[in-house]
């Protein structure tokens, strides 16, 4: 396959390249069937039980996660490819702290989970937003989005303010932790080089193509790009899964569900386990409701806001773009706002 | 260049390895195992559309040429490392030297002479092969298969999800007991529904066998996995079953169904108070959908 790859020494005409690429592709997925109807018929007896469900739990996160994710990176696709700029510039106030406001309403328009919501977060920063803009859409977006808001409405109703905590909290640190990073000077210092230097060639419309060739050099571009934005998420959400997996079987769950009864530590361990579960913001309403007797309602709060916005998994998928640094910052911020909001709500429930 | 078009590969290849893995499920009625039903058209759809464009890359990439991927109307020169690790976890000071030299290369078609970055890409090729592998290793050689009691032992069985709220439970005490799941009887058990209430009732569990903590050699759990949204989020229920030396009959994990009805449990170690009484057991196979909603 490799010989495919190299610059088009042979001169060959693209079609018969392209159309050699595309039987290569076919065979290929053939095979992967084939391989995996074959090996289905072992039977997984011979694994340990602990290697057998760290395989079923992670591949379970995989098998959720990665329509979200091709999802993300589709619409993220067209975002870059055929909205033009200057509809997003027309329709986004000048004043930052305003435009942040609108950004963290954006989810209601997209609402996806938050996984994929990575890949978006990578195109609308290429199409110009701000660091501190696309770090605000990314934790308000999983929360401030209508499906979101309507599971918890059914886990919860409007029992001990969880629906208006998960709300309003989701928005005051999205647009907080938004504020504190534009504070910074260099804020595209705070991105990986490499996600940098994506942003700084520019992308997308140029407002150069037209006609019917125009748009399919745009769709051969939005392809590439499609390619190089799984190339960059996947590995990361496979690794992320391996690793919420991996919790999933050394951590006994009993220990943090002992520690739901306390005030203080209620809220602490609903915040671990929602770290460690990586579960999507549109359910996780439902998940928690089966300890809603067990837990007090600030915890429940806090786990509803930070899981949505960091879990083990979005860490891989965001270290994709921003630094070490920068997202340790986030994190710190986002755990220490949901920590207060959790108590908060505790004190008044 | 090259470097990056064989990077470009890497999303490809995983892009493919999840949509058969995905497809092969869905046509053989297994999603179930991984993921709750809500999910499962918008992930067929997804996977069939990400798969179309996938088999375009396969035929584009190939033929991608700066105009495809940079974008860029100037400026080629230094940005070729943009993507050659974009998981890039700790940039390296070789970084800039690396660009450099692969921006050369790019102008000579000649192979270059490896450049200080050189190892660093190596070992991160050697890493995304090593994750390449795995992917096929998890979503297409290992066979599909339900949680196990190892995972009955990390969550508390009927810890959480049979105790949903008293308003269902008493919603249940009054309905057709029929149709039950186990979730159902998990729940009236929890909630102490009381002897009154389960004397003289009968039943049919289907679940798979996981020994009682308190009690394991009396005592054993016909239980199932309840998903809220995936495997991941398991919560084991069960119906305790009082039968004295059942390890001899029963393995743990295998499925089986028992009917039969309720009553004191003799067990003075079990921490239960109310237990099934199974006039039949019979092994069954895993019924394609394992895990209650």
């Amino acid at each position: 396959m490799t010989s495919d790859v190299l610059p088009p020494r042979t001169r060959a005409p693209r079609s018969r390249t392209a159309l050699r690429g595309l039987v290569v592709g076919a065979v290929l997925a053939v095979a992967l069937l084939v391989l995996r109807a074959v090996s289905a018929t072992w039977g997984a007896d011979a694994l340990p039980d602990r290697i057998r469900d760290f395989v079923t739990l992670s591949v379970s996160v995989v098998i959720e996660s990665l329509p979200f994710v091709f999802l993300g990176i589709l619409i993220s696709v067209v975002v870059r490819f055929w909205v033009p700029d200057h509809v997003i510039h027309r329709i986004m106030p000048t004043n930052p702290a305003l435009r942040r406001v609108v950004i963290s309403l954006v989810g209601v328009l997209l609402p996806v989970c938050e996984c994929g919501n990575v890949p978006l977060a990578r195109g609308f920063m290429m199409k110009g937003f701000s660091v501190p803009e696309a770090m605000t859409f990314l934790l308000a977006a999983p929360i401030l989005n209508p499906v979101t808001i309507v599971t918890t409405y059914q886990a919860f109703g409007w029992n001990d303010g969880i629906l208006i905590g998960r709300i309003a909290g989701g928005f005051v640190i999205a647009n907080l932790v938004g504020w504190l990073f534009s504070r910074h000077p260099r804020p595209e210092l705070l991105l990986t080089p490499a996600f940098e230097e994506a942003c700084r060639i520019g992308d997308g419309d140029h407002g150069h193509e037209h006609g019917r060739a125009g748009q399919l050099a745009k769709l051969r571009r939005g392809v590439v790009a499609f390619a190089d934005e799984t190339s960059t998420m996947l590995p990361a959400l496979i690794v992320g899964s391996a690793i919420a997996g991996a919790i999933q079987v050394g951590l006994s769950r009993d220990v943090l569900t002992a520690l739901g009864s306390n005030p203080i530590w209620s809220v602490l361990a609903l915040m671990l386990l929602a770290f460690v579960i990586a579960i999507c913001s549109n359910v996780d309403a439902f998940f928690i409701l089966a300890f809603g007797s067990t837990f007090l309602p600030g915890g429940v709060v806090a786990f509803l806001v930070f899981g949505a916005m960091v879990d083990v998994k979005m860490i891989t998928l965001l270290r994709t773009t921003f630094t070490t640094g920068a997202l340790v910052r986030l994190v710190a911020v986002v755990a220490l706002a949901s920590l207060a909001l959790g108590f908060g709500v505790n004190l008044l429930a | 260049m090259r470097d990056r078009l064989l990077t470009r590969w890497r999303g490809i290849l995983l892009s493919l390895v999840g949509i058969v893995a995905i497809i092969w499920l869905a046509v053989t009625g297994q999603l179930g195992l991984y993921i709750h039903p809500r999910y499962y058209e918008f992930t067929v759809i997804m996977a069939v559309l990400a798969g179309v464009v996938v088999l375009a890359a396969f035929a584009i990439v190939p033929t991608a040429t700066e105009a495809d991927h940079d974008h860029g109307d100037a400026d080629h020169d230094g940005h070729e490392h943009h993507d050659h690790a974009p998981d890039d976890h700790a940039p390296a000071p070789g970084d800039h030297e690396h660009a450099a030299d692969v921006a050369a290369g790019d102008l000579g078609a000649a192979v270059p002479p490896p450049p200080p970055g050189r190892r660093r890409d190596l070992v991160w090729a050697g890493l995304a092969g090593v994750v390449i592998l795995g992917t096929v290793g998890a979503l297409l050689i290992v066979p599909p298969s339900t949680l196990t009691t190892a995972t009955v032992d990390q969550r508390d069985l009927n810890a959480s999800a049979a105790v949903t709220d008293t308003g269902a439970t008493e919603t249940l005490v009054g309905s057709d007991t029929s149709a039950f799941t186990i979730k159902d009887w998990a729940s009236l058990l929890r909630q102490g529904a009381g002897e009154d209430y389960f004397a003289g009732k009968t039943a049919t569990l289907t679940g798979f066998v996981t020994p009682d903590p308190t009690d394991p050699d009396d005592v054993f759990y016909v239980a199932r996995f309840v998903v809220t949204c995936c495997a991941v989020d398991a919560q084991p229920v069960g119906v305790p079953v009082y039968l004295p030396g059942w390890q001899d009959s029963y393995a743990v994990d295998s499925w089986v169904e028992a009917s039969g009805s309720f009553g004191t449990n003799p067990s003075t170690a079990s921490s239960q108070p109310i237990v099934f009484e199974p006039a039949d057991i019979t092994p069954v196979d895993q019924p394609a959908e394992p895990y209650v909603y």
